[in-house]
């Protein structure tokens, strides 16, 4: 299949001298919006003690931990910005992303013991959900780092309880391992209750000499059972206990190693334990990406950071999609399928790190004569018309039946709306769109470069189709609602407004409050309130977007769980033929 | 040798770039049509000078309409 795969026809054109200087506004607001989300991530960063402080106990903090065990250049942070409980640590306590650990991709975890030593805090547990959605998404190894010390007690009630409350994770384990993915665990400090059973619930527990983990924690006084309420005079006994109590937390190495034998590994030092969870990383199944790869790795033709001009930050001016996917990809290279069908739709295939992924996004711009040929009225890109529908699903499946992951990209104001839309079956079109998704059972990831509305959003890869996207992410650009503030306010107060006019009343009170709709909807669209809220995974550079592309699809073949010959694949056959056919009339 | 810029969809003309006189180079923004919620800017398809601007700000065009000449 060599003639299919080396062969791909170049696409995207340089920039010109003229497109450099016209753009140079948009670069610099660019760059300007992602200090402003680089601001933010910092500060989650630096959230809780100073890592001095964490430091001088002897222990690394989180991110050290992260920076040792992960192989330079791989680590893909996710979720970094995820806060839906809005917490006043700034944090949901968790740090993930996907990472290579001695060469092997892994989903790769950690609680920060700056902040609280690793509690549990609201939102933490939708996050780790994700984080182990992502490991069975790609099928490869959970890698915790643990560090926890239970519930944050005066907050229990927003974490504890619950169909998706902080202990759904271990049942999450226990399924991951009945899949055959490995949960390995570094696990250092105390860990009690909550603590005790992340630190259990993993496959393999890798401890340092100094941690502990239990049922419960020393924390608790003993001999002071419920009395109903508390008295001055209770307190004062209360003093004299605490004074007093020195028990040690329970669990320790000379129980769950000496004793139970449940840490399989103990260290003396801190990056012994990584070590550890690095050297058993060795002995687990990948395969070599030389298994999967249709060509050697190759750069794209032009620079990444060309991203940041060719994407306009205004949301309403029209660009070229080809030209930036032409920077994400291998040697700016592709096999498009159906051009001359569906003109609001990229789909074709490209390589990423010489491996094959589907890529499908929004065209943008006026759609020429005659489009879409069910209507009277012009089409325009980022709307999604019923051939690029039949398009999307024609291709997902043959994806699907090629066993080729795809990459989303979205910049969608929507599914075209109206009776004559309906009588072309676009209701069904997009429902049938989310079955071919569903059915496919292939890993996505999905980029929204601008905007993500309406069921557009959904059907497009949407973090939706749960069973498949492995993450989404979001750009500075990016806004996600399900229409535009002002569509929404018209359609909210048009009636009121006309009966405040036939009532003879002033307008200007429903004019206040739909423009403080519109409002709204700006304010809770933003790339950071769709990462805190978790719309999106994370906010990327436009610049870092391969850098996620090369670590989804490098995951993605590390372990697939079925595999398509080369040699077999229907896709690069049915794309030349047709571009053949199309040559010769 | 002059190049003719035509409109490549029907809209309004929302803003104008340059003015007549005007020395351009390839790709420089000229002007920008909205239409279906987009605005889709026009880019000049070769150097020169802008010898004619036919169009101005609030005018509806057709596809294909002359919008500006440049020398």
């Amino acid at each position: 299949m060599k003639s299919y795969f080396e062969n791909m026809a170049p696409f995207g054109k340089a920039l010109k001298k003229g497109t450099i200087k016209r753009t140079q506004s948009n670069y610099e607001q660019v760059l300007d919006a992602e200090k402003k989300i680089l601001a933010a991530v910092d500060e989650v960063k630096n959230a809780g003690l100073p890592e001095e402080k964490i430091n001088q106990r002897g222990q690394m903090t989180v991110w050290q931990r992260l920076e040792y065990i992960v192989d330079p250049g791989t680590w893909t942070p996710l979720h970094t910005l995820f806060n839906p409980g809005d917490n006043v640590e700034g944090t949901t306590n968790v740090i993930d992303g996907l990472g290579k650990i001695a060469g092997r991709w892994a989903v790769v975890i950690g609680f920060d013991n700056k902040v609280m030593a690793g509690a549990w805090l609201a939102g933490q547990s939708e996050n780790i959900l994700r984080v182990t959605d992502l490991a069975e998404r790609l099928n490869i190894p959970l890698v915790w780092l643990v560090n926890c010390s239970g519930a944050k007690l005066t907050e229990q009630e927003k974490f504890y309880a619950n169909r998706r409350g902080s202990g759904t994770p271990f049942f999450r384990h226990a399924e991951l391992e009945q899949e055959g993915i490995p949960v390995l665990a570094a696990i250092y400090g105390t860990n009690p209750a909550g603590g005790g059973y992340q630190s259990i619930s993993p496959t393999v527990l890798f401890a340092h000499e100094k941690c502990n983990m239990a049922v419960g924690g020393a924390g608790i006084v003993s001999g002071m059972a419920p009395q109903g309420g508390f008295t001055v005079d209770m307190a004062e006994a209360l003093v004299q206990k605490a004074k007093e109590h020195r028990a040690k937390p329970p669990g320790s190495v000379a129980t769950h190693y000496d004793h139970t034998g449940f840490f399989r590994f103990v260290y003396k030092e801190e990056k012994e334990v990584l070590d550890g969870v690095r050297d058993y990383m060795k002995k687990l199944p990948a395969y070599d990406p030389e298994f999967f790869r249709v060509t050697a790795p190759k750069a794209p033709a032009f620079e990444a950071e060309d991203i940041m001009r060719l994407l306009p930050i205004a949301s309403k001016t029209v660009y070229d999609f080809d030209d930036i996917l032409a920077r994400l990809v291998d040697g700016s290279e592709h096999m498009e399928f159906r051009p001359d069908y569906g003109p609001e739709i990229y789909t074709g295939l490209c390589k990423v790190d010489g491996l094959l992924v589907a890529c499908i996004g929004n065209r943008q711009g006026y759609l020429g004569k005659g489009y879409p040929e069910y209507a009277d009225y012009p089409g325009m890109g980022a709307k999604l018309y019923r051939q690029g529908l039949l398009k999307m699903n024609e291709f997902v499946t043959l994806c699907g039946r090629d066993r080729v992951p795809v990459i989303w990209f979205q910049d969608t104001s929507g599914i075209d709306v109206g009776d004559i839309a309906e009588k072309a079956e676009l209701l069904g079109l997009g429902q049938s769109l989310i079955y071919s998704i569903q059915q496919s059972g292939l890993p996505m990831m999905l980029a929204i470069l601008r905007k993500g509305t309406a069921a557009a959003h959904y059907v497009m890869g949407g973090p939706q189709a749960n069973r498949n996207n492995a993450f989404t992410l979001g750009t500075c650009a990016t806004e996600i609602c399900v229409m535009h503030g002002e569509t929404a306010a018209v359609a909210t107060y048009a009636r009121r407004l006309v009966k405040e006019k036939e009532a003879g009343r002033d307008l200007e009170p429903v004019v206040e409050k739909m423009n403080a709709l519109a409002q709204k909807y700006k304010d809770t669209s933003t790339p950071l309130y769709c990462a805190k809220h978790g719309m999106v995974d994370e906010v990327v550079g436009l610049a870092d977007l391969r850098h996620y592309m090369k670590s989804f699809a490098g995951a993605a073949y590390q372990n697939p769980k079925s595999i398509c010959p080369q040699h077999q694949m229907i896709l690069p056959r049915i794309i030349r033929d047709h571009a053949a056919a199309k040559e010769k009339e | 040798m002059s190049e003719d810029v035509l409109a490549p969809l029907s809209g309004k003309i929302v803003s104008l770039s340059v003015e007549p006189g005007a020395v351009i180079e390839e790709d420089d923004e000229i002007l920008v049509i909205e239409a279906m919620k987009m605005e889709t800017p026009i880019f000049a398809p070769c150097s020169g000078t802008v010898s004619k601007i036919v169009v101005k700000e609030g005018d509806a065009v057709e596809e294909d309409d002359l919008l500006a000449v440049i020398d």
